[in-house]
């Protein structure tokens, strides 16, 4: 009777915690969106969401609480605790201050001389003063800086300043120096106002990739002499120690600063003394007094914290985003309203390794898979629709966007694009091929041996994932054993960058999405020769594929000006990727997207507001110029 | 043994979990039956799809229709694209747009609609209202433009030729068509997973392999255990130290992490569900070699068995004959407890992602892998996951209830 008492309470004791674990699950999930609802009506007159807003704002300090009413979260950019400021640096992790490439670099800090815009892809001054100019034979380029543009330390910035970041990345190897060193000779400071970039130059005295000066205009950030100067001395201009300098007092030119950062966030506050509160620049102030990013454990993390308006800016893949306000009622919402919600630059694709020899020998093969993949599911599943369609933008070498759409004769390849999930095709391909299955085990062999291959990507990146299992299932239904492989990164990152490598047969990488450089830079990714057997290549043609004609043509493109002949030059391209089929794309990616949550502060840039300012995380390129139209909201 | 059995049977709790294991066993027998064809394939594209029936929008519109004027209808319609909240955001709305709103009736749709198609402006943009909310009232705009389109729907096809759109069909507000006419109609008890796959169908499958992986575990741990036990126990001396020094460093080292090491290195190509049994009964077979042992120390000096040895009797069949009987109701239940943990275990590798291919066969711990990976338990897609937790807490629930059924039985000091 005893036990059966103890029995009874022990019983009792297990259902109350779960009751209690279940509850606490329970309370979690409604008060996602009730935080949100409070702030959701915009009629009431005063939904300001911090219970301690400003009558005596308490003096902030560094690490403690922010005024939720002057500060902007971000998610998604900083991961782990900062490495240095060192802005000539490497290494730094430092997401919120010294981040990105030509395509948008995050000007929070540091400041490039030109913002670059993917919706139009037009630069716009930033510490350079009106356009740019080319010299006929585009052998240099011409820059003025503005004469409002300002150091942290009052100093004006110069041409100088331009010539020594040139100069000491090539010295030191850093970012800069190892993208642009090849195709920039020399930076000539003609005078403080003024600098003169001149290419490098061929045999031939063409300029080797005029395109790559452009990118330099949008992608560099420019540090001061003064600064480099001390650095240098510092490190007894050893470069490793240069690159490796913690940079603690590091110059700036941007608008906001280190305010404090450790394990947990990072925060910026806003430099008022900022040149660029000049008319000849944006006239005022950005809105936000701290910048503030939370380093969160995961991506979803992240997601939660947005759903709970946490976070106002959030730069992460979010699948079934629709979801967040249609289910959820969550005042969330994306650059566009409808998918892909945000603007799809680059392409993720699988890549056929080239050292395989029954992928090298057999192009029918290649395409056959390549056919009968269903990329619709891909697009449905992996990104929840978040893409275009092959139907809608059918395959090239280039992205969806109307400028580099209409870089190639679309008529002309027309009979070459597929939109997949044809195993029809691919089967009649393959059969006239002579690959066939001789031995009546459902498998097709080569040269008597079975058709067996991998498909390859980083494990825990689940869209990638998801794509690969969708390859594997393609070739079930066309005789091709395709079995699907997860390494971690750690491990992926070194064997797909090997030149040699064996392991991964079918494996899955990003090329370039959009920058002043591109398509030429993707097109070279994809069938450049430029990149064959170079060892730890992060730079393109993963899969070794060479092509003698294509190559030639490449190299044409950069000093190419007539339109009509560089359109035949990309069409005759397209025509040999999609024959050839080296690698295939798999989705259309949202490369320049975001989600704001807007329970704090609103008028974020949105597709149809007419203010061409790109959903670049309100940090990069041009769309940091949302930052100056931000408002509270109510 | 007729006798053990019937005790066996006489034990509530026996009975219980045999009947529970019983019908488990019996669903992944007989469902495939009803619901034939490959448990892994694809059926609908994009992710989650609730559970429900689905019809084919399509074929039902090429279906008879029968004519219906079921009261209550309309409201229904109405309720569905015009919700409570939605009228309360209308008023917010005119309040925004400076529209008096005191002597309006809330309930009143008609002049609700009349009012909102008289003052809503889909490019204004009221001071303070978020983009979210813009939106709201975008989409809210467009299915009130739906409550007031007409009592009739028309069908269009593109004609070839022309490129003209030619009426094919006026679809009313009236028009039902029987379920049963419907040429496509799909039920999915369980909705679909991250991949489009049938979640009930898959699930079915998933039990078969982690029950099949949870035998061969068991299996294998109570065959090496077993085996090392009586060894050990019967030999004693040397043979026994190096096989207890053996067993004990493999239970000092924790079993799981000894596993994951194992499945990791050996590769996901290789990783089939036999092989992750295999290692599952490799990794846990400890405890059952070390009571083993001791039950077969405690009986070795009986006096039938001294009776054997003397009767020279080869220590092979003394084992079998003499010892193995007596302890064989103790290796039954450890075998039980050795495929439950054994489910168990292959549930808790593949939810790391260590578990067999995904594409060739399904199992209980990679239908949670990837719902956990596509945020089931965060986006509220609760048929990914909860089912499958269900089904493996059955399983070890009936596993365990037989084993506390059998302990009843035939320990001695908890027989009633």
């Amino acid at each position: 009777m005893k036990k059966k008492t103890i029995a009874l309470l022990l019983a009792l004791v297990m259902a109350l915690s779960l009751l209690a674990g279940c509850g606490g699950n329970d309370n979690q999930t409604p008060s996602t969106p009730d935080t949100p609802a409070t702030t959701d009506t915009p009629t009431t007159p005063d939904p300001t969401p911090d219970p301690e807003p400003a009558p005596e704002p308490e003096p902030t300090t560094p690490g403690g609480d922010l005024p939720r009413a002057e500060t902007l979260y971000f998610a998604g950019q900083q991961w782990g605790t900062v490495n240095s400021w060192n802005v000539i640096g490497t290494n730094q992790n430092n997401a919120m201050a010294i981040a990105g490439t030509a395509s948008g670099y995050r000007t929070l800090m540091f400041e490039t001389l030109y913002m670059y815009n993917p919706l139009d892809g037009k630069l716009t001054g930033l510490l350079a003063d009106g356009d740019y100019s080319w010299n006929a034979d585009q052998t240099e380029l011409t820059v003025k800086i503005k004469s409002a543009a300002k150091w942290s330390d009052g100093t004006p910035v110069t041409a100088g300043d331009v010539k020594r970041t040139f100069d000491i990345g090539v010295q030191i190897a850093n970012g800069t120096g190892s993208t642009y060193g090849a195709y920039i000779s020399e930076i000539v400071a003609q005078d403080d106002a003024t600098c003169i970039i001149k290419a490098a130059v061929n045999d031939a005295g063409q300029p080797k990739n005029p395109l790559k000066l452009l990118d330099f205009l949008s992608g560099t950030p420019i540090a001061q002499t003064a600064w480099i100067d001390k650095v240098v001395e510092r490190n007894g201009n050893d470069s490793v120690s240069i690159l490796n300098d913690a940079g603690d007092d590091v110059v700036w030119s941007g608008p906001y600063t280190r305010y404090y950062a450790d394990d947990q966030k990072v925060v910026f506050i806003r430099d008022d003394n900022y040149w660029g509160q000049d008319a000849s620049m944006w006239g005022k102030l950005p809105v936000p007094k701290y910048i503030a990013h939370t380093i969160y454990a995961d991506n979803p993390a992240g997601e939660n914290a947005l759903k709970a308006g946490e976070v106002d800016v959030c730069q992460q893949f979010i699948g079934n985003i629709q979801d967040l306000w249609l289910k959820d009622g969550l005042p969330i919402s994306t650059f566009y309203q409808e998918a892909p919600y945000g603007v799809c630059l680059t392409m993720p694709t699988a890549w056929y390794n080239m050292n395989i020899p029954v992928l090298a020998e057999n192009p029918a093969l290649r395409k056959a898979i390549a056919m009968a993949v269903d990329y619709d599911s891909i697009i449905a599943n992996a990104m929840t629709n978040q893409s275009p369609s092959f139907a809608d933008v059918p395959r090239s070498l280039m992205n969806p966007t109307d400028g580099e759409q209409a870089l190639y004769d679309h008529a002309a390849v027309k009979d070459l694009q597929w939109t997949g999930n044809d195993a029809d095709g691919a089967n009649a391909l393959l059969d006239e091929a002579g690959l066939v299955d001789t031995d009546g085990d459902g498998i097709r062999e080569w040269n008597g041996e079975k058709i067996s291959l991998n498909a390859c990507c980083p494990n825990g990146w689940t869209d990638w994932q998801a794509s690969m299992e969708i390859v594997a299932a393609a070739g079930e239904k066309i005789g091709i054993e395709i079995t699907t492989n997860y390494p971690e990164y750690s491990i992926y990152q070194t064997v797909f960058t090997d030149p040699a490598q064996t392991e991964y047969q079918i494996f899955m990488w990003s090329p370039e999405a959009a920058s002043p450089s591109n398509p030429w830079q993707r097109v070279n990714q994809f069938l450049g020769k430029e990149y064959v057997g170079v060892s730890n290549n992060w730079s393109g043609n993963w899969g070794q594929y060479v092509n003698d004609e294509a190559d030639e043509l490449i190299l044409k493109i950069p000093t190419t000006t007539d339109e009509n002949e560089l359109k035949d030059i990309y069409t005759r391209l397209t025509e040999i990727y999609l024959t050839e089929v080296p690698s295939f794309s798999l989705m259309y990616r949202p490369s320049v997207f975001h989600a704001v949550n807007e329970s704090v502060w609103t008028n974020f840039p949105s597709g149809d507001d007419g203010r061409g300012i790109p959903p670049m995380d309100c940090t990069d390129g041009y769309g940091i110029a949302a930052l100056y139209d931000l408002e509270l909201v109510g | 043994m007729k006798n053990t059995l019937r005790q066996v049977f006489h034990s509530s709790k026996f009975v219980g979990g045999f009947v529970i294991f019983m019908l488990l066993v019996l669903t992944m027998i007989i469902y495939p039956l009803i619901n034939p064809g490959n448990p892994l394939e694809q059926i609908g594209v994009g992710t989650f799809a609730e559970p429900g029936t689905y019809v084919s929008l399509y074929d039902s519109l090429s279906s008879p229709t029968e004519t219906m004027r079921l009261p209550g209808a309309d409201e229904k319609r109405l309720v569905r694209s015009l919700t409570g909240e939605d009228r309360v955001a209308m008023v917010e709305w005119f309040t925004a747009a400076g529209v008096p709103v005191d002597d309006l009736d809330m309930t009143d749709t008609d002049a609700m609609l009349d009012l909102w198609f008289a003052n809503y402006d889909v490019s204004a943009k009221p001071k303070g209202m978020t983009m979210a909310k813009r939106n709201y009232y975008q989409r809210l705009n467009n299915n009130l433009l739906d409550i007031r389109a007409g009592d009739t729907l028309i069908i269009a096809d593109k004609n070839d030729e022309t490129g003209e759109l030619e009426e094919k069909k006026q679809v009313n507000k009236t028009d039902y068509v029987n379920i049963g006419e419907v040429a496509n109609v799909k039920t999915l008890p369980l909705g679909t997973d991250n991949f489009g796959r049938d979640v009930l169908k898959q699930l079915v499958s998933a039990c078969g392999t982690s029950i099949r992986i949870g035998l061969v575990a068991g299996i294998v741990a109570t065959l090496i255990g077993l085996s090392l036990g009586l060894l050990a126990g019967y030999l004693g001396g040397i043979a026994d130290d190096l096989i207890m020094f053996i067993t004990n460093i493999f239970t000092v080292i924790p079993g799981f992490i000894l596993l994951i090491l194992i499945t990791n290195s050996v590769g996901q190509e290789q990783r089939g569900a036999t092989l992750v049994a295999v290692v599952i009964g490799l990794t846990s077979w400890t405890w059952t070699a070390r009571s083993v042992r001791s039950q077969v120390i405690s009986l070795r000096n009986r006096d039938h068995v001294n009776l054997s040895k003397l009767s020279g009797h080869s220590m092979v069949r003394i084992v079998l004959t003499d010892i193995l009987p007596y302890i064989a109701s103790y290796v039954v239940m450890a075998f039980i407890l050795q495929v439950s943990s054994g489910i168990l275990a292959e549930a808790q590798l593949s939810l790391l992602g260590l578990g067999p291919r995904t594409t060739t066969t399904a199992t209980l711990g990679l239908m949670m892998n990837w719902a956990m990976l596509y945020s089931a338990h965060t986006n509220g897609s609760w048929w990914a996951y909860f089912p499958v937790i269900l089904t493996i807490t059955l399983i070890s629930f009936s596993l365990n209830l037989m084993n506390t059924g059998l302990d009843q039985v035939f320990n001695p000091t908890l027989r009633d």
